[in-house]
């Protein structure tokens, strides 16, 4: 049968070259998109840096610079790194925000990942009221999603800038019974996935897992590769489940997140505290690859140029590029 | 994608319409309607019958032609087109016994639409033209005697109570006790005392809270807070467990102070963050508090007597004891006349005392002026009186014997045999054989009954009784004949056991009625009955066939029952089987089972398993053609005879491939991995249609994302290896694009940590066969084979495993669920199946398993076991991913895999328009009889015995009395689509006054063949893989089942047949193509199940609610669509 029409369709919608990976039907393609990016940078004692520029940093994929489309920090407005380096701030024009779709760059997608499983179900209340004081205290520019988890995920609230939604998603979610934290955390990133922009997940749980079909370092996988920060709050000691704890450090360490283990409400709510200093004091920027043969797993190094080299960047170590049609 | 293309026939039809729209009066508008239709292209006769209208606003005959297609459609647009039909032949003056048809037509769509005032004023105007014999009712539903209050809004008791909030009022407290019986209480070994579970108590002091809150809510029931600072926000914070943090303003906060208060707070749906606005702003804030309302079967005093202290509150009292409630559940279920004769002559304390029994056993139970109905009829009842010692006249005594007598035993057979109808049923009722068989089921010794555990344990009768088939003769089918089981009772297989009695006997067994005693008494034992399950295994098996099995095939069957029975439903796929391959087959299974290389067992067994489920996809599909079936079969398993070495096992596998393609008739020329992604998207001659395309591109998705090596890679490669051994070079290309497939994947125990490592639980087996993969290096192997002619012929086994992953996958990629996050999140899920299975277990041609999911030390989940249930494991393992668009959502564990299995396994492109057409037209038949039904008594009773055979009598009698009270909506509600189909059935022949029937007569007139009930029971039937040992689609038409242990709900899910039979008429509807059936079907069930929200196991209405949600949007949306897109093209009305 004749499938030229798919294969030229398939060139038509891919927004970069493509590369053949499959060599008898060649229809299946690496597709290379924007990549975001978000990193922090703090000192010798931890505390942030802010104020740097775009030129004080050098991005690399496998050791090739790359060119920074965008730059921003925190919650400031994005601004539009030019072919000479020079900076200019992107006009967005209110009538038609899709046109100008780098308004999705104000403020972060927050999509907040809450175990209600037996495994919480004595702090659950607690813990509910630890995420009500987190999304309150967000920037208004945050866009806020609400999720819940037992052995199905529910959607309490989707992504939404008015918070008090979220709020009230947060405040009806039912107690479930078994835990599937990574099914569920893994459709959390294919939602996050869908949206442009930068977006974090926070995922709060008591760590155990007993009725998902994926594994953790697949569902990490996908979150490298979309460029999703998993923020993690677990509601149990370090010590007291070492299977979840490391596994929940590498989730996050490895897209660019934080893991706190935090058993106490106050514990909680300083967590969720240093995630919304992280994302205050995160630094964004997007670039589109340069030309790069390797399929499989890019490194991604952020440089700082110039500066003091006791300063630490935090990023996500890489990614693999998407494969479609 | 669909519609749009719907759209584009209708644009292109615009046009064509108004080139020639004059000549149109002169021609038979409907028959041309008709032909298009008949051509799948029923939005073009749409658009056709539209132009005529529009062309020729005062031609009743276009009008007619118009209004009829859309009512045979059930188009919303229906009532309006018969509006201006009638408005039309009453300006013309037209004929008034059209016009009293017009009249009473619309009277039955307006009852149908719940529009009683519409249909009240068409009536009039049926009655104004002479028609006669039609009437409403309104008589209103039989009030409930009485009603109880449960404190507070019922929404937040039912979150609690885990009920659904659509539930009707007359079932919550059925579904509630179903819940106390299920979930409230459980028992200690220890001793003979409930303990209350967690559930229960949570609903109890939830129902404390609430009363706290009513209280608070004062005289008028509603929650008032004035604003921020008063008593009353301090007394409502403290009931529900929570404080105020930073005080009244902006900044204020609440905050948990009573935890367990909090959470029954959260749980039950209070409307927390609302209050936490309003108080914040300082605005009033306020709550309806009114108790709910709740109907009680019977009366209060019948279920908590009057005693000498103060009652309780009846709800708490009705928790609180579970005896009490599985009455309740028991009574619920009976047919509401029969219940209130019961209630009559036993107080409740004596009831009770049988609730077991009438809660698994009674739903059947009927009393007609005053005499039981028995299974059988008037030949049985002397019968049944001499079982009971009551007589069937006298109703009520007889059951109040039935519920005590044996412990329940007689009462189950009394409701397997209520079950079903026909020949099987004159068979086993015959009197002399009603007793002996229920001898044979009592036993010596009766207890314990059939009624103990709280899901019924006697599962096997029933499906005996269900599965029996007869021959011709009027005896049951024995498959293999009498001698076949009088061997296997003499000398039982493996496995299976037998009472020396009935061993002493089979010895001279001469009748079928002496082997079917001997089932039916092994039939009321919970273990040791694979007699039984041999024998309905087989007769399955013998079922689709066109000659029946010869008693060598069987026997060897049933001797290998233990190690083979899942494989049965391998081999029932073709009709056509020879005994001959099916005897290769169990000789080459034990062969594959016995290699002792546990690595190339299970490659062996991978790479067969693999082809053979090819084969089975490829016959079921018809892509493999009837008269090739058994050819290629027996190929497949010959290349697998003799397999010593990873050579052989590659070469066999290569034959394999070959054999199919060959068997579906595919270009020899073409490439292996094509044509396999043709014939597995579903035909031997893809047609490019966009549905076809996108099946091909999801199938080479997840082919990508398991990383799995073409065919023709493969095939490639083998070939150049064998040019190596005869001197050429090694094609490095080849060789590299393999090496790089394999360095896209990682063994899962990389990242681990030591922690994770030991306590890991990925298998042995399936990691080895991914490490030995990773291994491979074919330049190594070549250079150290040096110039050994006979080691480098044997370079290409190398190439084995990386085969049996590709025909895995192939089965695999067939058969994903909807969403396929598995498949396409975790790139070893293919290569990790195992087919060797956990120590001391020999899973190799066993049931596909679930295995490992939870705890992310296991790396992810993975199959074990055969490829033989692949869809149903698969569907198994998705069944998490669903997202429940409620707050609350009990997923069926079973139910939902079968329905997604009923999704996956079906193809529609051996389905035709007409057969869909033909569903629609009978469901849309079977909803205008059930108004129709409202408005005469003559077509109620009509109506109401064309259901009497699925519906249970108490959902029957629920059925009748909406009908009463003319709530035509309400009597649809409980009647599943596919019992619609089949009223449709029994009355459409006969009706003559409908188009709709008009249009049922001429289908089977010229389609007969399509439409026959067997080619529609296999195009729109569902797979049976438990209750019918089958994948073939099949309609049964069984009452649906209870809950069954032992088969859990299994059986229960596959009894339900509604799916595709609604999925069907849905498409007519809308006018979707059938090819686009196959890409629509999987996401209107993943939408279906995401609705449902069913309070327990039987809620059957819940799931016919999802369809129908699922069902208005798609109607809605295709609706927008096509109006818009006769908008753009310049045809709207």
């Amino acid at each position: 049968m004749n499938r030229n029409f798919w294969i030229a369709a398939a060139l038509l919608v891919t927004t970069a070259a493509g590369i053949i990976i499959a060599q008898e039907r060649p229809t299946f393609r690496v597709k290379v998109d924007m990549v975001v990016l978000s990193f922090t940078v703090t000192d010798n004692k931890g505390k942030y840096v802010n104020g740097l520029k775009p030129s004080d940093f050098r991005i690399m994929e496998d050791g090739i610079p790359q060119k920074l489309s965008t730059f921003s920090e925190g919650n400031q407005p994005p601004v539009e790194i030019s072919s000479d380096g020079k900076v200019k701030p992107i006009v967005i024009d209110p009538a038609k925000p899709e046109a100008t779709r780098n308004d999705a760059f104000l403020g972060t997608n927050v999509f907040v990942l809450f175990d209600t499983s037996n495994y919480m179900y004595k702090t659950f209340v607690y813990a509910s009221d630890a995420i009500a004081d987190f999304i309150r205290g967000l920037d208004r520019a945050d866009s806020v999603a609400v999720y819940t988890y037992s052995r199905n995920l529910s959607r309490a609230s989707s992504l939404n800038k008015d918070h008090n939604q979220a709020i009230f998603g947060l405040r009806k979610a039912v107690a479930g019974d078994d835990s599937a934290l990574y099914n569920a955390l893994l459709l959390t990133l294919r939602d996050a996935a869908k949206v442009a922009g930068r977006k974090v997940v926070i995922v709060f749980s008591n760590g155990p897992d007993n009725a998902s079909m994926v594994a953790p370092d697949d569902v990490r996988a996908v979150a490298e590769d979309e460029g999703i920060p998993i923020y993690v709050i677990s509601t149990n000691e370090v010590n007291n489940d070492a299977v979840s704890s490391n596994v929940f450090k590498r989730l996050s360490s490895s897209t660019g997140g934080k893991t706190y283990f935090a058993r106490t409400w106050q514990k909680q709510v300083e967590a969720f505290e240093a995630i919304r200093e992280d994302l205050g004091n995160s630094y964004t920027v997007t670039y589109y690859p340069q030309e790069n043969p390797n399929e499989g797993f890019r490194k991604i190094a952020v440089e700082l140029i110039d500066k003091d080299k006791k300063l630490r960047v935090q990023a996500r170590p890489g990614y693999r590029p998407r494969s479609g049609f | 994608m669909r519609l749009s293309t719907v759209f584009r026939r209708l644009l292109c039809q615009g046009a064509l319409v108004s080139a020639c729209s004059l000549s149109l009066f002169a021609q038979d508008l409907a028959t041309r309607a008709w032909e298009l239709e008949r051509k799948g292209q029923a939005a073009e006769a749409v658009q056709l019958l539209r132009q005529a209208v529009t062309a020729a606003p005062d031609s009743a005959n276009a009008q007619r032609a118009y209004a009829e297609h859309l009512e045979r459609h059930r188009s919303p647009e229906t009532r309006a087109a018969y509006e201006r039909l009638a408005a039309t032949l009453e300006r013309t003056g037209g004929p008034t016994a059209e016009r009293a048809a017009i009249q009473r037509r619309l009277t039955a769509l307006d009852l149908l639409a719940g529009d009683r005032a519409a249909a009240t004023r068409h009536l009039a105007g049926f009655t104004q033209v002479g028609g006669t014999g039609l009437s409403l009712n309104a008589a209103t539903k039989p009030a409930a005697a009485e009603y109880i209050e449960i404190p507070g809004p019922l929404r937040g008791f039912a979150r609690m109570a885990a009920l659904s909030p659509d539930l009707a009022a007359d079932e919550i407290l059925p579904s509630l006790a179903r819940n106390v019986v299920t979930n409230g209480y459980r028992a200690y070994a220890s001793n003979d005392a409930l303990e209350q579970t967690e559930y229960l108590s949570l609903v109890l002091r939830y129902l404390s809270q609430a009363r706290e809150l009513e209280k608070l809510a004062g005289p008028d029931k509603v929650i008032r807070i004035a604003q921020c600072d008063t008593a009353e926000t301090g007394t409502l914070l403290r009931i529900i467990g929570y404080r105020m943090r930073g005080g009244c303003g902006a900044d204020l906060v609440l905050e948990t102070i009573n935890a367990p208060r909090a959470f029954l707070t959260t749980d039950s749906g209070f409307p927390l963050g609302e209050l936490e606005l309003a108080l914040r702003t300082n605005r009033p804030w306020e709550m309806d508090f009114k108790p709910a309302r709740v109907p009680l079967l019977y009366t209060r005093d019948y279920w908590q007597p009057v005693g000498k202290g103060e009652r309780p509150d009846f709800i708490d009292f009705f928790v609180s004891d579970p005896s009490l409630a599985r009455l309740y559940i028991g009574v619920a279920k009976l047919d509401p006349d029969t219940a209130e004769l019961l209630r009559k002559a036993m107080p409740s304390p004596r009831f009770k005392l049988f609730a077991h029994v009438l809660d698994f056993f009674g739903s059947m139970f009927r009393i007609r002026d005053g005499k039981a109905i028995v299974p059988g009829g008037a030949r049985s009842e002397k019968a049944w009186a001499d079982l009971n010692g009551v007589s069937p006249e006298k109703g009520v005594e007889f059951f109040q014997r039935l519920l005590a007598q044996d412990d329940g035993w007689l009462a189950s057979y009394y409701d397997a045999l209520s079950r079903i109808q026909g020949p099987v049923l004159d068979y086993l009722t015959e009197p002399q054989r009603l007793n002996r068989y229920y001898d044979a089921i009592r036993g010596k010794v009766t207890t314990p009954g059939p009624a103990r555990p709280v899901f019924r344990s006697n599962t096997d009768m029933l499906l005996l009784t269900t599965r029996l088939r007869m021959d011709p003769d009027g005896k049951p089918h024995l498959p293999g004949g009498i001698d076949t089981w009088k061997h296997l009772f003499a000398d039982p297989p493996d496995g299976a056991k037998t009472d020396n009695k009935i061993k002493k006997d089979s010895v001279n067994w001469k009748e079928p009625d002496q082997v079917m005693e001997a089932l039916f008494g092994m039939s009321r034992k919970l273990a040791e009955n694979e007699h039984l399950k041999i024998f309905m295994a087989l007769t399955d098996l013998d079922r689709h066939r066109t000659q029946p099995l010869t008693p060598q095939v069987m026997e060897a069957l049933a001797r290998n029952y233990y190690e083979l029975n899942a494989q049965f439903a391998l081999l029932d796929e073709s009709p056509d089987l020879s005994g001959q391959s099916i005897l290769k087959f169990i000789d080459t299974a034990l062969r594959v089972q016995k290699i002792r290389n546990q690595t190339r067992r299970a490659d062996v067994a991978g790479s067969l398993q693999g082809l053979l489920g090819l084969w089975q996809i490829f016959v079921r599909q018809g892509t493999v053609p009837r008269e090739q079936a058994d050819s290629a079969f027996a190929s497949i398993v010959s290349a697998f005879d003799q397999v010593e070495n990873e050579r052989e096992l590659f070469d066999a596998g290569r034959t394999g491939v070959l054999a199919l393609l060959k068997a579906s008739k595919s270009d020899v020329k073409a490439s292996y991995q094509e044509r396999m992604l043709d014939l597995l998207a579903g035909t031997a001659a893809p047609s490019g249609s966009a549905a076809y395309q996108q099946l091909v591109q999801e199938l080479i998705r997840v082919f990508e994302a398991q990383r799995l090596v073409s065919l023709d890679t493969l095939f490639q490669l083998a070939d150049n290896l064998e040019g190596v051994s005869k001197g050429q070079a090694l094609n490095t290309q080849l060789a590299g694009r393999l090496a790089n497939r394999m360095s896209e994947i990682n063994l899962p125990q990389g990242d681990l940590t030591r922690a994770e490592k030991n306590s890991g639980a990925f298998g042995y087996w399936t990691e080895k066969h991914i490490d030995d993969q990773r291994k491979v290096n074919l330049r190594r192997d070549i250079e150290k084979a040096g110039n050994n002619a006979k080691d480098l012929a044997e370079l290409r086994g190398a190439l084995a495993p990386f085969l049996r992953d590709t025909l895995v996958g192939f089965n695999y990629m067939h058969y994903a669920p909807p969403g396929a996050q598995i498949l396409h999140t975790n790139p070893l899920f293919v290569r990790s199946h195992d087919f060797i299975g956990l120590i001391g277990r020999d899973a190799t041609w066993r049931p596909t398993e679930l295995y490992g999911s939870g705890w992310p030390r296991n790396a992810g989940g993975r199959l074990l076991g055969s490829l033989v249930s692949l869809p149903y494991a698969l569907a198994q393992a998705e069944q998490n991913f669903l997202v429940p668009t409620r707050e609350q959502a009990l997923i069926w564990n079973d139910l939902v895999p079968q329905m997604m299995l009923t999704a996956v396994v079906p193809r529609w492109w051996n389905v035709s328009q007409s057969q869909i057409h033909w569903v629609g037209l009978h469901v849309a038949y079977g909803e205008t009889s059930l108004a129709e039904a409202a408005l005469s008594p003559s077509i109620r009773a009509n109506v109401l015995a064309g259901l009497e055979p699925y519906l249970a009598p108490r959902r029957l009698k629920t059925v009748e009395e909406a009908l009463l009270a003319d709530d035509v909506p309400a009597a649809r509600e409980n009647v599943m689509p596919s019992e619609l189909y089949l009223l449709a059935r029994k009355l459409a022949q006969a009706d003559t006054g409908s188009p709709t029937a008009a249009e049922i007569r001429r289908l089977s007139t010229e389609e007969s063949a399509a439409v026959s009930d067997a080619a529609i029971s296999r195009a729109f039937g569902t797979p049976k893989p438990t209750l019918a040992n089958s994948y073939h689609q099949e309609l049964l038409n069984l009452r649906t089942f209870p809950t069954l242990m032992g088969y859990s709900s299994r059986i229960l899910a596959e009894s339900w047949e509604s799916n595709l039979i609604y999925f069907a008429a849905l498409a007519d509807q809308i006018h979707a193509s059938v090819e686009d059936m196959n890409v629509l079907v999987p996401e209107w069930t993943q939408r279906t199940l995401e609705q449902i929200f069913a309070s327990h196991l039987e809620d059957w209405p819940a799931l016919l609610r999802s369809l129908r949600v699922v069902g208005d949007q798609v109607q809605k949306q295709a609706q927008s669509q096509f109006n818009a897109g006769t908008s753009v093209g310049g045809n709207a009305q």
